[in-house]
């Protein structure tokens, strides 16, 4: 087919679109739009939990890379020496120990049992935006003994009823008030509480935190070993890269890369919701591809004579199936562009208004690969619906066409 | 010059035979303005819709300018219809959604030896012909039934055919506007040379054909000079 025969085509195709019903048109593009808003908003939406997910285990567990004991053992040793060679090594922003202790925090009258993270504050700065979090008080100093800080949950609530409460709590505990840490049978420690935190992350939000000193004086040595270290890394390195250079650099700890322990811990949910995904896409593709061939076929058969008619004039029936077709790449270009208008909308209202829930915070994430692809097979779908009927009543003969 | 040779159409409907046309063997000659008559069901628009290559004859041969065109492939006879020939309808048969000036712009698009100029120069001059110049962005739905078989008129010339086909282009029309459309295929015969054949079953349509034939039954019952020609 030459250029000739293609702008007859497009100006057949063009007038239709223009001068015919011009609600069957908004209709059609609306319909294609909702598909594609259809096809993306619900991946949109499990790619913004699983991103959420992921920046919140990276912030608050792991870290990009996370250094764990060896096999057999419990705990990282030799720490001063492990954390100064890993934060030796190019790519490493900073290198971080944690260590934990199970507790019972008693505060007038009520009793809670939590994990107690120990830190070292001004490492943790580089590793994880807790310190941004502090929405009372303020953040550990790096030789802050006698001092905690809370997450909001753990603190509780003075204005809520005890059994009211969505979780159990202390029930409202304010910056500077004093609680009781009960490390074991037998052994408590009076803290002061320096600052009250929210991420967002349930467990972050359900620990205390504590300094590396505190705990040198709770446990009354020197603490030289650690339960894992989290690693990040600075922009442009990747995990792989790190993990790759931590195991060359001589680290005999376990290394994993947040992505090898997301794949442990979340493999099933991953896969879940790609399932989820096929099929939300495939339904969208079906129900766009259905329209648009029940469009096209009313518009062929109503066009029948006129069809008839053009080809008694000597117009090719690789015009006629052009025109059809161009009428519906016109309409799913446009159809397509509105999703993804919408869509883009919708992903900046939901940035500002995420939804919220004690695990996670997701919004409609989604990449410009995502809206690429879907537009690819939107339209892909589209022209394989319009062609179909454009073909078949473009080889109809042209008296029966002409009679109809 | 467009040679039929035993020409027959036979439809089936069931296990009945209708014999459109039943052996008609014509000879048509180069600016001849040709009227087929006869009753309805006489096989008029089938004859034409066999020499426009609209449908397929059940046997029988049409030879135009020494090419049996019934042996063509369904493209080539697509490139015969838009090169060769031009038709025009009962109904005129224009396309609702383009302009006056797109409709008759549109088989001229599609030929590979015109340039757009020349399409455009040959729109606006079939157009002036007509008197429907100032008419050509209006769409069919806005013109009177004469000026819109006049519009199908431009639109079969502008290719400037070797044949026009008109099947009862008057049909539709009043006296006044029929007369318009008949006065523009007899200037166009005589300006132009342009072979016409058209059918026709109104009995004062016939001073303007060169020559009558007349069908009864798909048979040819008269073939004859029309010396009553008008003009």
């Amino acid at each position: 087919m030459g250029k000739k025969e293609l702008k007859v085509a497009f100006l057949l195709a063009l007038r239709s679109l223009q001068r015919g019903s011009r609600s069957s048109v908004i209709l059609t593009i609306l319909i294609i739009a909702m598909c594609f808003t259809n096809m993306v908003f619900l991946p949109g939406i499990f790619n913004g939990i699983g991103q959420s997910i992921t920046a919140q285990i990276v912030d608050y567990e792991t870290g990009n890379v996370l250094v764990s004991p060896k096999s057999g053992e419990q705990y990282v040793t030799d720490l001063d020496a492990v954390l100064d060679l890993i934060n030796g090594m190019p790519g490493v922003e900073r290198a971080t120990p944690h260590y934990s202790k199970a507790a019972t925090l008693k505060y007038r009258g009520r009793v809670l049992g939590v994990s107690v993270r120990v830190i070292k504050p001004g490492d943790e700065k580089f590793v994880s935006p807790l310190y941004s979090k502090i929405i009372a008080g303020s953040y550990l100093g790096e030789d802050d003994t006698g001092e905690i800080i809370i997450g909001k949950p753990v603190a509780g609530d003075r204005t809520v009823k005890q059994e009211d409460e969505f979780q159990p709590s202390l029930g409202g505990v304010q910056v500077g008030d004093s609680i009781t840490l009960e490390y074991g049978p037998g052994y408590s420690r009076e803290y002061r509480v320096k600052g009250i935190y929210s991420t967002g992350w349930y467990s972050a939000d359900n620990t205390v935190y504590t300094t590396w000193s505190d705990m040198e004086g709770v446990e009354g040595r020197t603490l030289d070993r650690a339960e894992y270290i989290t690693v990040r890394t600075k922009p442009g390195y990747t995990e792989k890269f790190i993990k790759n250079e931590l195991e060359q650099y001589g680290v005999s700890e376990s290394v994993s890369t947040m992505s090898d322990l997301l794949e442990k811990g979340m493999g099933r949910a991953l896969q879940s919701f790609a399932i989820i995904n096929m099929v939300s896409l495939i339904v969208g593709v079906i129900i766009t591809t259905v329209v648009l061939f029940i469009v096209i076929t009313i518009k062929t058969i109503n066009s029948r004579k006129q069809i008839g008619i053009l080809r008694a004039i000597g117009v090719d029936k690789e015009v006629i199936m052009h025109n059809y077709g161009l009428q519906v790449v016109i309409l799913a270009v446009l159809g397509i562009f509105f999703g993804a208008l919408l869509t883009f909308v919708l992903s900046l209202y939901m940035t500002a208004h995420p939804i919220v829930t004690p695990e996670w915070s997701a919004t409609l994430y989604l990449t410009p690969m995502d809206y690429v692809t879907n537009s690819l097979i939107l339209f892909a779908a589209s022209v394989v619906a319009g062609y179909v009927p454009a073909w078949q009543v473009s080889r109809e003969d042209i008296q029966s066409a002409m009679r109809a | 010059m467009i040679e039929i040779y035993d020409l027959r159409r036979i439809y089936r409907m069931g296990n009945v035979e209708v014999r459109a046309l039943d052996g008609v063997t014509l000879t048509i000659e180069k600016g001849e303005f040709l009227g087929i008559t006869g009753a309805s069901g006489s096989g008029k628009t089938t004859l034409l819709h066999l020499l426009g290559l609209l449908d397929l004859p059940t046997s029988g041969r049409v030879i135009v300018d020494g090419l049996d065109i019934l042996g063509l492939t369904e493209y080539e006879k697509t490139m015969f219809r838009l090169y060769k020939l031009g038709y025009v309808f009962q109904d005129y048969a224009l396309v609702p959604d383009l302009t006056v000036l797109e409709n008759v712009s549109l088989p001229a698009m599609l030929r590979k030896d015109r340039t757009e100029e020349q399409v455009k120069k040959d729109s606006y001059g079939i157009l002036q012909r007509i008197g429907l110049c100032d008419r050509k962005d209006h769409l069919p739905r806005e013109l009177s039934g004469g000026q819109q078989q006049r519009v199908s008129i431009a639109r079969a010339m502008v290719n400037r055919p070797d044949i026009l086909f008109a099947d009862e282009p008057c049909a539709n029309l009043d006296s006044e506007n029929s007369r318009m459309v008949l006065d523009l295929f007899h200037e166009i015969n005589e300006e132009l040379h342009q072979t016409i054949v058209m059918v026709s079953h109104e009995d004062w349509h016939k001073d303007y054909f060169h020559r009558i034939v007349r069908l009864k039954d798909g048979k040819v019952v008269s073939d004859g000079k029309n010396e009553t020609r008008h003009g």
